[in-house]
């Protein structure tokens, strides 16, 4: 007892926070009581010095607060207490955080609580508290409301007036957010009907919401969740009904975008909760002013939600069970909007059509009856005006409208796989229709994309009827199909999609014949520019048609067969064919055709693509080896390296999906015939080859044709899973002598590119340590330094250290690091050493043969560890580096290595590497500037502030230097032209009006010039830059 | 605000003209699909390519049409590429021609105003651009045409903020297409 009077003896003085811990530990303990602390606390609570009550009081509330329930007894006596407490002026705020403590014990009775509601509405003047103070009587009664509920019921009236004028007028976003969940409970479980009216004033009275909260605000209340309680309120009451839909109205007519916005998300939960009788009531009203936000749209999302609440209005008049009867004659509100659009749909060209129609289709979503009742008018006057021969011209929008109600019947809700379609009863005529409207050009994109909502609703069409939709649509392909745009080309090519997804059989069965057969059996002549058009059209549709495991399989049958025979013609020798570059075009095309479609399926993992390994590879190989064999040098279709390209690109698509043991037997052949001069074993085709031919394409005699299908190789090697081991008594002797072979035999890069693959793939797969420290050891690198040499090979010897050092950096292996210091010691070499320097670059960058679906080892977060590195050693090269010749070899390095990561991995630099960077837009080469300037492209963004000030410190050298390098007159190349303007354009959106605003007359002045730029390409970007640039203001 | 044509026609905009979706013009080989990235810059020659009429055409088919803000002057037919023409002894004259959608349209100076606008800060300064309503097509035909051409009406309506305002909105969607 003594110790608790020096404890709060020493608490009056210090204001501790100790004292009030150790007063409670000594309760905890049982060493003290509660009523030990009354006592001791007596001669405060009732001393005649405010100040000392107020500390009194106040540290007893402290203890309550801290103490464990259990400790905490006789309650009423403290409640009574902490009640009385209230009416004076002076320890009012000490005893409401008493009775908020009080409150929440569970021993709390119900009488207490009626008297701690009674004692605040009776003491409490609301308005000479502040928000932290109001907050605590907030809290109170939210506590009470929770847990003694029934005992505030009892209060009736009084509680309910009392509370009303208690939260009236109140501001405070926190506060706000508990009354508003206080008077939710009130309004839906207290009697409340006496004292709407007061409820809607101290609840609408804040709608709508348009708080802002402020920055850094600490509780961090948004305008969302004041929103989500404020309409919690709003429509807890059907009473609110009323009183609520006029106010409603006159914020969607008066209100801001914002306001009518939140106008009408709170009119979606609240029209179902006032009922159908208010809805019926207030029907023309409502619907009036949300058409106006329909037909006259603010902008689009608002449109979007007028529509969804005028479909919930429909529902909340419509949907009650008396409306549930599907075939109760529809009057009232949808009747007459109904009618309003209809009337607006007699003229389908207008530019109201487009609402009407999108309010019909809305209301298709509503109810069964409004949905059915709409459909019957709608439908059957869009078909009476499509056949009305007056109405000729319109046949296009008419269609338009009627697809869209096609499409609204489809995704309507109501619809179900029980429930026959909304559409069923008008299908023929529908359908009569569309087939009709195909056949006219301004309509047939409508009629397709109508049909493609008929074919894709469920249950709607029989198979017999899908077949009539395909022979209508093959009905097109009979003209010219060069004619048909590109969107045409779309939708027939995703109408004949949605049919094979149902019914396959009807397109292979009548439309890709039909394909098949329009593609030519021989060349059409370099002239007949509409004949090439023909085909690609023709090959587009096959490769998008030709997915689907069957009709795929049909694709290659036909396609290879028809390359056969464009390359190799029977009974003609090329000879006879004057100019072979048309019929190489044409074969190629196929090849793309071929490639495109299995590049599709790979992407799609299908699983039919490995068969092909067996069924098209050996074709492609037959063909390129037969006809490289035959040539002697003359030119023969398939041996021109852009066909042995796409074929080699086919290998690796098809190869890469194979397993491991088939890719192992595949390769095995392979060998057999690149290295063992067996042609045969890897092909399979009437080519038959000549007796005498040798094929040894890795030869040093080979003949370039020959050399060339080292591509097919290389294609073959790259798609191998790690597993696989090559077909040869040692792996680093063959890779040795294909990096002998690219550096000194290729004839052409692509022959070079393509063994730098196969090496690099090889070696990221199957490291072999041997032929690295055989490598890094004699330091191979160092003859790319032999001036002896050609430039050519050294800059090769650069290349496939390059890719070497790729296959290791992805995988991170551990010699990578070495590697690439060899590449840098490169950099001061007069000659090379910006070769060496783009090289680092290209370690990085992402290409298409160490890949992930190429089965290439690859370790996270290659690139970003890379750069950690070489980034801060680059910078530093870059800008200490001796001699000027270095430091430019170090800021390619740098242009080529930024160019190749992803962003976020230099970002955090950028304030070191902008002035490097305009440096290197000073470099005499257009393609480090163009990285360069793509870079900048790159990290500009107009929502991160940090890259803004960066720019901003930098803009008047930026605007200099991008001004420069876009004029015809200085700079030759038109990419660099083009991203320059680019810059330009993005240049307003990143730096602040005041830093530029000196340059603006300068600027649009000099854009002026661009917009004569000799490229058309160039001069849109022009336009667009200079547009930006006169909206660029203060 | 008076409205002049509440409900116009609407007409469906052609594509931008077709880009050569197969091949590099005049060529014979299709595209290579994974050469699409740097498509867009292979042809580095800079072999001049002339303004025609459907890059004029380009220009102002999406201004937005003032008392029909969601809609094009494309979309109501107020503008076409066939009413564009150049002069045939003079390549740097252009006549723009537009429809107004109905003959008593308030809003033909401010469209006409808007082309003009659109036209002077987009083309190259060398071109001199006549602008014309099409024969006919409006009640006061010959005043339209002759204050859509005077250099310092033109100006003088450009210093009225509120206009400008007004038609830098208009204008903001011309770009927004391609």
């Amino acid at each position: 007892m003594d110790s608790i009077q020096r404890l709060v003896r020493t608490w009056v003085a210090s204001g501790r926070q100790e004292e009030i811990q150790e007063t409670v530990g000594a309760i905890s303990a049982g060493s003290a009581s509660l009523l030990d602390v009354v006592k001791a606390l007596g001669e405060y609570l009732t001393a005649e010095e405010d100040e000392l009550r107020n500390k009194g009081v106040d540290f007893l509330s402290l203890v309550i607060a801290a103490c464990p329930s259990d400790k905490i007894n006789r309650q009423s006596v403290l409640v009574q207490f902490m009640c009385g407490k209230l009416e004076d002026t002076e320890t009012v705020i000490p005893a409401l955080k008493g009775l908020n403590s009080l409150v929440v014990q569970p021993a709390l009775t119900s009488p207490d609580a009626v008297d701690v509601v009674k004692a605040l509405f009776m003491h409490v003047k609301m308005r000479a508290l502040v928000q932290s103070q109001r907050f605590i009587v907030y809290s109170i009664i939210d506590s009470l409301v929770a847990k003694h509920r029934e005992a505030l019921k009892t209060m009736g009236n009084e509680f309910i007036t009392g509370y009303v004028s208690l939260a009236e007028g109140e501001k405070d976003p926190r506060n706000l957010l508990v009354a508003f969940a206080i008077a939710r409970v009130l309004l839906i479980e207290f009697d409340v009907k006496h004292y709407i009216e007061q409820l809607f004033n101290i609840t609408f009275c804040y709608f709508p919401i348009t708080f802002r909260p402020p920055p850094d605000d600490p509780y961090g209340i948004t305008t969302e969740d004041l929103k989500k309680a404020l309409r919690e309120c709003l429509d807890a009451t059907p009473a609110f009904g009323p009183l609520a839909i006029p106010l409603f109205l006159e914020k969607l007519t008066a209100g801001s975008p914002v306001t009518k916005r939140d106008t009408l998300q709170t009119l979606d939960v609240c029209l179902p909760v006032y009922g159908s009788l208010v809805a019926k009531e207030n029907a023309r009203k409502l619907w009036n002013t949300l058409k106006l936000e329909i037909f006259q749209p603010t902008d689009p999302e608002t449109e979007s939600m007028a529509l969804h609440t005028t479909q919930v209005l429909v529902q909340t008049i419509y949907g009650g069970p008396t409306g549930a009867a599907q075939d109760q004659e529809i009057e009232g509100l949808a009747k007459d909007a109904c009618e309003d659009c209809l009337k607006i749909l007699k003229e389908p060209e207008k530019s109201q059509a487009k609402p009407a129609t999108k309010v019909l289709c809305a209301f298709v979503s509503t109810t069964p009856s409004v949905s059915k009742f709409t459909l019957n008018q709608a439908v059957p006057h869009l078909i009476k005006l499509f056949l009305n021969p007056d109405e000729i011209q319109n046949r296009a929008p008419t269609l338009r409208l009627l697809a869209d109600l096609i499409h609204a019947a489809r995704q309507s809700p109501l619809q179900d796989s029980a429930t026959p379609p909304a559409l069923l009863p008008y299908k023929d005529e529908v359908l009569g229709v569309l087939t009709v409207g195909l056949t006219n050009v301004s309509s047939s994109l409508n009629a397709l994309d109508g049909l493609n909502g008929m074919v894709t609703t469920d249950n709607l069409l029989f198979d017999d009827e899908l077949g009539f939709v395909v022979h209508n649509v093959n009905e097109l392909f009979t003209k010219d199909v060069t004619e048909h745009s590109e969107d045409v080309s779309d939708a027939i090519l995703s109408l004949l999609a949605s049919v094979s997804a149902i019914a396959p059989r009807h397109v292979s069965e009548t439309t890709l014949p039909l394909l098949f057969t329009s593609l030519p059996d021989i060349a059409p002549p370099r002239t007949a520019e509409s004949e090439r058009l023909k085909y690609w059209t023709t090959l587009s549709f096959l490769k998008r048609l030709c997915i689907q495991p069957d009709l795929f399989e049909m694709l290659v049958i036909r396609l290879s067969t028809k390359l056969d025979l464009i390359c190799v013609p029977s009974g003609t020798t090329l000879q006879d064919v004057p100019d072979p570059e048309p019929v190489a075009a044409y074969a190629h095309s196929i090849l793309r055709t071929l490639a495109d479609a299995v590049a599709k399926k790979v992407e799609l993992d299908h699983p039919d693509v490995p068969k092909y390994v067996d069924r098209l590879l050996p074709c492609l190989f037959n063909l390129h080896m037969y006809s490289a064999l035959v040539s002697n040098g003359d030119y023969l279709v398939a041996t021109d390296p852009r066909l042995v390209s796409v074929s080699a690109e086919i290998v690796t698509l098809v190869l890469q999906t194979a397993a491991a043991q088939k890719q192992e037997q595949f390769i095995k052949s392979l060998f057999a015939a690149y290295l063992d001069g067996l042609p045969q074993a890897v092909t399979e085709g009437h080519h038959k080859f000549p007796e005498d031919a040798v094929f040894s394409p890795l030869a040093s005699d080979a003949s370039t044709l020959q050399k060339n299908l080292i591509l097919l190789f290389s294609a073959a090697l790259v798609a191998l899973h790690k597993e696989v081991a090559l077909p040869v008594p040692e792996e680093g002797l063959f890779l040795d002598k294909l990096l002998q072979w690219s550096v000194n035999q290729a004839d052409n890069k692509l022959q070079n590119e393509a063994s730098e693959h196969a090496i690099s793939s090889v070696l990221n797969k199957r490291v072999e340590e041997a032929f690295l420290t055989n490598k890094l050891e004699s330091n191979w690198l160092a003859r790319a330094t032999d001036t002896g040499l050609a430039l050519p090979i050294r800059r090769r010897v650069i290349l496939a250290w390059a890719w070497m050092t790729k296959a290791l950096q992805v995988r991170s292996h551990p010699s990578a690091q070495r590697f690439t210091d060899r590449l840098v010691e490169l950099f001061n070499d007069s000659d090379i050493g910006w070769d060496a320097a783009r090289a680092i670059g290209q370690v990085v960058s992402t290409d298409k043969v160490l890949t992930k679906r190429n089965h290439a080892v690859i370790k996270f977060l290659y690139a970003q560890k890379f750069s950690n590195v070489m980034l801060p050693r680059i910078i530093e090269g870059a800008k200490s580096a001796g001699e000027p010749r270095l430091q430019n070899a170090y800021l390619v390095a740098l242009t080529s290595l930024i160019k190749s990561v992803p962003k976020s991995a230099y970002l955090h630099q950028m304030s070191s590497l902008m002035p490097l960077l305009l440096r290197g837009l000073d470099l005499p080469d257009s393609e480090i500037r163009a990285n360069v300037i793509d870079t900048l492209l790159a990290v500009a963004d107009p929502t991160a502030k940090s890259s803004s000030n960066i720019v901003s410190e930098h803009a008047s050298s930026l605007v200099a230097t991008m001004l420069k390098n876009c004029m015809v007159r200085e700079m030759p190349s038109v990419r660099v032209r083009v991203i320059a303007l680019r810059y330009l354009a993005v240049l307003p959106s990143l730096v602040k009006y005041d830093v530029l605003h000196p340059q603006k007359a300068m600027v649009l002045r000099e854009l002026a010039k661009t917009l004569d730029d000799p490229k058309r390409s160039v001069r849109k970007e022009a336009v667009e830059a200079r547009t930006n640039w006169y909206k660029y203001s203060g | 605000m008076e409205v002049f044509n509440p409900n116009p026609t609407v007409f469906a905009p052609t594509k931008s003209h077709r880009v050569a979706q197969f091949a590099k013009p005049h060529s014979l080989w299709l595209n290579d699909a994974d050469s699409d990235q740097e498509g867009e810059y292979e042809d580095e020659s800079n072999e001049v390519e002339a303004i025609d009429q459907d890059e004029i055409f380009e220009l102002i088919r999406s201004i937005s049409d003032p008392e029909h803000r969601s809609m094009s002057l494309e979309q109501l037919a107020v503008v076409s590429a066939p009413q564009i023409t150049f002069d045939l002894k003079f390549p740097d004259r252009v006549t723009v021609e537009f429809t107004p959608t109905v003959p008593h349209c308030g809003m033909s100076t401010f469209i006409g105003l808007s082309i003009r606008v659109r036209l002077l800060r987009s083309l190259p300064e060398r071109y001199k651009i006549d602008i014309k309503v099409k024969p006919g097509s409006h009640q006061s035909e010959h005043a339209l045409n002759k204050q859509l051409n005077d250099k310092e009406r033109v100006a003088a309506a450009l210093e009225n903020p509120a206009l400008l305002e007004v038609l830098e909105q208009c204008l903001s969607t011309a770009s927004l297409n391609a």
